[in-house]
C-alpha cells in the first residue's frame, strides 16, 4: 500500500467511528462540544501515532506471548503523557475530558491498530497509519461535537450561531442525544454507501 | 522455565523503559501543573473577593457545625496587610453530585461574588447555574438575612429566582451562601472588626 | 448509622442514577456487541460485576499501598490496566479449573473484559472520589449491577427488535444506538432520586 492510500484509509474506508463502530465511549461521552471533539481527537491521534511507532520498532524484541500487555504498557505510557501536558498547558480542556483522558487506554481502536498495523509493518507506514485514523477518529468526533452543540446549545465552537429565537433542544447535548446522533448519522452513512454500491 | 524468565524479563524491561520516560514528563509538567493550579484558585477568589490584593489560608473552625462542608476559607488582604474579606470554598449537594462553590464576603457585610467550581450538574439546566446571569444575582446581597429561592419574578432583597428547571441546584448554591453568612456572623466578623 | 446511609446512597446513585452506560456513556463496546440475546448478556453482566468487584478492591489497595508511598502515582494508568489484565486472566484460569459450569457460562466475556472501559473507569473514579475501602467496594458493586441491568433490559428490546419491520438502512447498530438513546431518556427518571 502507498503511504497515501494508508493515510486515507483511516479517514474514508476504515474510520473508526462511522465505518468499524469503535471507540464508541469517548465518541458518545465527551462530544457535548465541538471543541471537545477535537481535543479528544487529537489526544487519541497523539497516542496512536507514538504507539504505532514505539510498537513498530519493538517488532522484534516483543514475543508474541507477552504482546498483549506489553502493547498496553506502551499505550498506557503515551496516554498518561498526553494527561500530563494537557494538564499543564490545557487546563480547560483537560477539565472537561475529565476521567476519558485515562480511558484513552482501554479506546478498542488503539490496541486494534497496534495488533493489525504497527506489529507487521516498519515506523514511518505505522506514522501514517496512526495519523490517517487518529485523524479519521478527530473528524467523526468533531461532526459529532458540532451537531450535538449547534442543536443542543445553539453555539459553535462557543459561538453563538442560532438566530434568538431558537431554543435549544438541550437532549442532544445530554447522553440521550449522543445516542441518537450517531444512529441516525450511521444509518443516513448506509443509506448513501448502499446507494453507490 | 527459562523462556518464562525470556519473557518475564523482557516485560519487566518495557515498562521500567515506560516508568522512566514518565517519570521525565512528570518531572517536565510537575511544576506548569502547580503553577496552573495556583493561578487558577488565585483567580477564582479574586473573581470573588474583587478588593483584595493577596489571600492567606485560615483554618476552619470546627466548631462550626451545619450544613454543607467549607473546603477552604481565605483572608483577604490589600496592600496594608487590612482584612477586606473572605473568601470561602463549600463542596454542596447538587442534583448531580457533589459541586464546588467559592464565595466571597466583604467587610461591608455583604456578599461580593459567588462562582461555581467543578460540578456535575446536568447540561443545559442545573449547569446554568455556573453562568454569569445566575451568580451574579447574590452580588451585593446583605448577609443579615438568609436567601431564599423563589421561582416567581417579583424579588425582595433577600431573595434570588430560581433557574429554570434546576430548583434544586439553585437552593444548593443558596443554601452554601447562607452556611457561610452564618460561619461569617458566627465565627469570623468580630474579628473582621479589629482590624 | 450515617455511614451506613450514605453507603446506600451511594449504591444506588451509582447504578440508577449515574448508571455507567446510560448516563456516563462508558462501556459501551460491551453494550453494543454482547447484547443480542438476554441470555449471553445476563452471562456477560455477570462477569463483568466478579471483574469490577475484585478489581476495585485490588486498584484501591495498589494506589495506596505502593503508588502513594513510593510517589509515583504518574503511574496510576499502567498499574491499573496492569492488575485488571493480569486480574482477568487470573480469574479465567481459577474458574476454569475449580468450576467447569461457571467457565462454561462467563468464559467466553472474560478476555473482552480488559478493555471494557468501565473496568478502568470505575477504578480511576473509586481514586479521584477519594473513597474508603469500603466505599470502594460498594461502588463498584452498584455500578457493575447497574451495567447488568442495562444491558439485559437492552437484549430484551433487541430480541423483540429482531422480530419487528425496520426500514432497511436502520437495521444492526443505528436502530440500537437509536434504543439505547430512548433507554437513556428513560434512566433520566432516576435522577433527583435522590436528597
Amino acid at each position: 500500500m502507498k503511504l497515501r492510500e494508508i493515510f486515507t484509509n483511516g479517514i474514508f474506508k476504515e474510520n473508526p467511528v462511522f465505518k468499524l463502530v469503535l471507540g464508541m465511549c469517548p465518541t458518545l461521552a465527551v462530544t457535548t462540544a465541538a471543541i471537545n471533539g477535537i481535543g479528544m481527537g487529537l489526544a487519541t491521534t497523539f497516542v496512536l501515532i507514538g504507539s504505532n511507532l514505539v510498537i513498530s520498532l519493538l517488532k522484534d524484541f516483543i514475543p508474541s506471548k507477552i504482546r498483549i500487555p506489553s502493547y498496553i504498557v506502551v499505550i498506557a505510557t503515551f496516554v498518561t503523557m498526553v494527561g500530563m501536558i494537557m494538564e499543564a498547558y490545557l487546563p480547560e480542556l483537560y477539565d472537561s475530558l475529565g476521567i476519558f483522558i485515562p480511558l484513552i487506554v482501554v479506546n478498542c481502536i488503539i490496541l486494534a491498530r497496534a495488533e493489525t498495523f504497527a506489529s507487521k509493518n516498519p515506523p514511518i507506514p505505522s506514522i501514517i497509519d496512526g495519523l490517517g485514523i487518529g485523524l479519521g477518529f478527530t473528524l467523526s468526533l468533531t461532526i459529532l461535537g458540532s451537531i450535538r452543540e449547534i442543536l443542543g446549545a445553539g453555539t459553535w465552537f462557543n459561538m453563538k450561531i442560532m438566530p434568538a429565537s431558537y431554543e435549544p433542544a438541550l437532549i442532544m447535548i445530554l447522553p440521550a442525544g449522543a445516542f441518537i446522533t450517531l444512529g441516525i448519522l450511521l444509518a443516513l452513512i448506509n443509506r448513501f454507501t448502499t446507494k453507490v454500491d | 522455565m527459562s523462556e518464562t524468565w525470556n519473557l518475564g524479563l523482557k516485560l519487566l524491561i518495557i515498562t521500567a523503559v515506560a516508568a522512566l520516560a514518565l517519570s521525565f514528563t512528570n518531572y517536565l509538567t510537575e511544576g506548569p501543573i502547580e503553577e496552573q493550579r495556583i493561578q487558577a484558585n488565585m483567580e477564582a477568589r479574586l473573581a470573588v473577593l474583587s478588593y483584595a490584593k493577596d489571600f492567606e489560608e485560615l483554618g476552619i473552625d470546627d466548631s462550626f457545625t451545619g450544613g454543607d462542608y467549607i473546603m477552604e476559607l481565605y483572608r483577604g488582604i490589600d496592600e496594608g496587610n487590612k482584612t477586606v474579606g473572605y473568601t470561602f470554598k463549600v463542596l454542596a449537594k447538587g442534583f448531580g453530585g457533589d459541586m464546588e462553590v467559592i464565595i466571597g464576603i466583604d467587610n461591608e457585610g455583604s456578599i461580593d461574588g459567588v462562582r461555581i467550581g467543578n460540578h456535575a450538574e446536568t447540561p443545559g439546566l442545573g449547569a446554568k447555574a455556573a453562568d454569569e446571569e445566575f451568580v451574579e444575582q447574590f452580588g451585593g446581597k446583605s448577609i443579615d438575612k438568609p436567601i431564599q429561592v423563589k421561582k416567581t419574578e417579583n424579588l425582595d432583597d433577600n431573595e434570588i429566582q430560581a433557574l429554570t428547571g434546576a430548583t434544586i441546584t439553585s437552593e444548593a448554591v443558596s443554601d452554601a451562601v447562607n452556611l457561610v453568612m452564618n460561619y461569617y456572623n458566627q465565627i469570623l466578623s468580630d474579628r473582621g472588626a479589629d482590624n | 448509622m450515617e455511614y451506613f446511609n450514605k453507603l446506600i446512597l451511594l449504591f444506588i446513585s451509582s447504578m440508577l442514577i449515574n448508571n455507567i452506560v446510560l448516563s456516563r456513556s462508558l462501556a459501551i463496546c460491551p453494550f453494543l456487541g454482547v447484547s443480542k440475546r438476554v441470555n449471553t448478556a445476563l452471562g456477560m453482566g455477570m462477569a463483568v460485576t466478579f471483574v469490577i468487584a475484585l478489581s476495585s478492591v485490588i486498584t484501591y489497595i495498589v494506589h495506596y499501598a505502593i503508588l502513594v508511598p513510593l510517589e509515583i502515582e504518574y503511574m496510576q494508568i499502567i498499574a491499573f490496566i496492569l492488575v485488571i489484565a493480569t486480574l482477568v486472566q487470573l480469574i479465567e484460569m481459577i474458574i476454569q479449573k475449580t468450576s467447569p459450569t461457571l467457565y462454561g457460562a462467563l468464559g467466553v466475556y472474560l478476555p473482552l473484559i480488559t478493555t471494557n472501559c468501565a473496568v478502568l473507569g470505575v477504578a480511576i473514579m473509586n481514586i479521584q472520589e477519594e473513597y474508603d475501602l469500603m466505599q470502594t467496594l460498594v461502588n463498584g458493586i452498584g455500578v457493575s449491577l447497574g451495567f447488568t441491568l442495562a444491558i439485559v433490559l437492552f437484549a430484551g428490546i433487541r430480541e423483540r427488535l429482531e422480530l419487528s419491520d425496520i426500514p432497511e438502512h436502520l437495521k444492526g447498530f443505528p436502530i440500537a444506538l437509536i434504543t439505547a438513546g430512548l433507554m437513556s431518556v428513560a434512566f433520566m427518571g432516576f435522577q433527583g432520586l435522590i436528597k
